[in-house]
């Protein structure tokens, strides 16, 4: 919105503006400065491009804390390492085919859940009311609480018999005031509702940026035409937001995906299998079992399955038409 | 336009619904950093008394302030450094047609998808192994902690600041240079003033994000060097494996690690939500 009104003063103050075409080739014309590009590229290549040849090299080999100082020298297995992560797992987790499992499911549904929540929740504070200000402010709290504060509150909450939870469904009578959330089978509902929680603002956020960018014009023209709300919904809003919808569905999926911190917190480690997901799975494999192989084994399955969502997304993102985005 | 009274109804109805879902454990949060330690731990919902002393025993009990500190320097760190060392690459990139641009792109985007567990694993053995072969000590210093969060903070931060350059026309450095001012001058007198505000919100962006870790800071510090969400961690799971966990404390001390970011994102609000929304941020 700045950036815009910085273009349309500028236009207007310079005669010599001529156009993309012509800017693009005076920009080659003039010396890069092709110095101001190294340190990036060389911190990108040393923290991140040699660490993930490195974290591949590690999941061919049988490495561990006793043979961390002779590392080059560490017996190489091949895909030893790929067929016993999908076979046991470390001997504290669960197996790492068992926690693909629960990660995929745990985006998914947490996905499922936050998506129509968002939408709805950006529909309803799309036009303007007395107090939106502040009820804007208020759908960005648990966004913006850092996932660890969320984490120690859902903890708290589901503690056993003398957590709010527990409490208020025993007295509904809904369930036993006994109901285990944080060990056991209901692990993963509880990391789903608490992720849910602190993550449905991003969907929001995403989809609210969209409606505002919809002209008022097309809702009036539609008014004119005769069009009631319910139709001017779905032939002017859904078109309209869907494209940006699509692509926080998929961040979302791939950030759930990745989430370490809340059931790292909420649980402890090591979880019950039915909440351990493939991050937390492979950090305890490689930090607190020092099965490094099969930790990087086992990142490397990770990565994989996340390439799926990632091409859809860089897909999007159509990088090179023009703008970077 | 005018809106039918039913739209009206349920947009209310929602709202509320929705505040409440909000409000609740937030609300908990606050009531119980106010309840005695003990009383937490009975489960109980109004305190006999309002527990002041959390906040001032929390300080002492987890050691809160260094934690703190800790993180202050550490986000700090990483939001410079990646911010200063994203300028120049985004400049460039956004600036000048080459070969390999695409390529770079791409690549930024790539890596903000790789899960950070996975480069934690090859860090780590990396930085054991130097520690071991040449004695010199790596973990639990701040210089490792914040070259590791730079895995995450710079492609994020080269993002944001390219995207950012997109907006802001060319013409005025056309201009400049027209003038015969050199590379620096257009840089610190043009470049530098108009992309301060980007720059802001790369910054901001990369201390949160490194607040909010846990991962890293839970391998590569020490006693001294742990962030707040780590000592957090340490203090909840060291009361649960004896003793009990002081609740009331470390409810305190939630609020008190959460509330200066709550602060820092609302008075930036406008600024952060126009850079969420370009498209490449993690929750």
């Amino acid at each position: 919105m700045r950036g815009e009104g910085v273009q349309v003063d500028f236009a207007e103050t310079t005669a010599t503006s001529t156009g993309a075409k012509a800017s693009r080739k005076r920009r080659s014309a003039n010396r890069m400065p092709v110095w101001m590009l190294f340190p990036t590229l060389f911190l990108l290549l040393l923290i991140i491009v040699v660490p993930f040849l490195i974290a591949v090299y590690t999941s061919l080999i049988d490495l561990n804390q006793y043979t961390l100082i002779h590392w080059v020298r560490a017996p190489f297995v091949g895909l030893g390492n790929f067929i016993d992560a999908l076979k046991q797992g470390s001997a504290l987790g669960a197996s790492a085919l068992r926690s693909v499992w629960v990660s995929v499911s745990f985006s998914l549904v947490t996905t499922a859940i936050i998506t129509p929540v968002g939408v709805m929740a950006a529909l309803m504070v799309n036009k303007p009311f007395r107090g939106r200000k502040w009820i804007r402010a208020l759908f960005l709290l648990p966004y913006v609480l850092p996932v660890f504060v969320i984490a120690l509150v859902w903890r708290l909450l589901f503690l056993n018999g003398t957590g709010l939870i527990d409490q208020v469904l025993s007295w509904l009578h809904i369930a036993n005031k006994s109901t285990y959330w944080l060990i056991g089978p209901h692990t993963f509902w509880a990391m789903v509702i608490a992720d849910a929680w602190g993550s449905w603002p991003f969907i929001y956020l995403m989809v609210l940026a969209a409606l505002q960018g919809i002209s008022t014009d097309q809702y009036e023209s539609a008014y004119m035409d005769g069009a009631g709300p319910v139709r001017s919904f779905f032939s002017i809003t859904v078109p309209n937001i869907r494209s940006i919808l699509g692509l926080a569905v998929l961040l979302s999926t791939l950030n759930h995906f990745n989430n370490f911190t809340l059931p790292f917190i909420m649980f402890g480690t090591p979880p019950s299998p039915q909440a351990d997901v493939l991050p937390l799975n492979v950090y305890i494999t490689s930090f607190q079992t020092f099965n490094f192989g099969l930790g990087a084994a086992m990142s490397i399955i990770t990565l994989i399955i996340m390439m799926i969502p990632a091409i859809f997304y860089i897909r999007m993102l159509k990088i090179g038409e023009g703008a970077t985005r | 336009m005018t809106q039918s009274k039913t739209l009206v109804r349920i947009r209310f109805a929602g709202i509320v619904i929705l505040g409440l879902i909000i409000i609740i454990p937030f609300l908990y949060m606050v009531i119980m950093s106010l309840t005695p330690d003990s009383e937490v731990g009975d489960g109980t919902l109004f305190p006999s008394h309002w527990a002041w002393g959390n906040y001032v025993t929390m300080w002492s009990n987890i050691g809160l302030g260094q934690y703190l500190m800790n993180s202050v320097i550490i986000s700090a760190a990483t939001g410079f450094l990646a911010t200063v060392v994203a300028f120049g690459a985004a400049y460039v990139i956004s600036r000048f047609q080459f070969r390999g641009r695409k390529v770079f792109l791409y690549s930024l985007i790539t890596m903000q998808t790789v899960p950070q567990v996975m480069m934690l694993l090859p860090l780590f053995i990396v930085i054991v192994f130097i520690q071991q072969a040449f004695g010199i000590r790596l973990v639990g210093q701040y210089y490792t902690i914040v070259i590791t969060y730079l895995t995450f903070a710079l492609p994020f931060a080269c993002w944001l600041l390219i995207s950012y350059f997109e907006n802001i026309p060319i013409d005025l450095e056309e201009a400049a240079q027209v003038d015969g001012a050199t590379r620096l001058q257009l840089l610190f007198r043009v470049v530098l003033p108009l992309m301060l505000p980007g720059m802001v919100v790369a910054f901001v962006f990369s201390f949160l994000l490194s607040w909010g870790d846990v991962l890293f800071a839970s391998v590569l510090t020490s006693n001294t060097t742990r962030t707040i969400g780590v000592g957090l961690q340490a203090f909840l799971s060291a009361g649960d494996a004896g003793g009990g966990v002081y609740w009331g404390q470390l409810m305190a001390a939630s609020l008190t690690s959460g509330i200066p970011i709550v602060v820092i994102f609302l008075l930036l609000q406008r600024y952060i939500l126009g850079g969420l929304t370009s498209g490449a941020v993690k929750s």
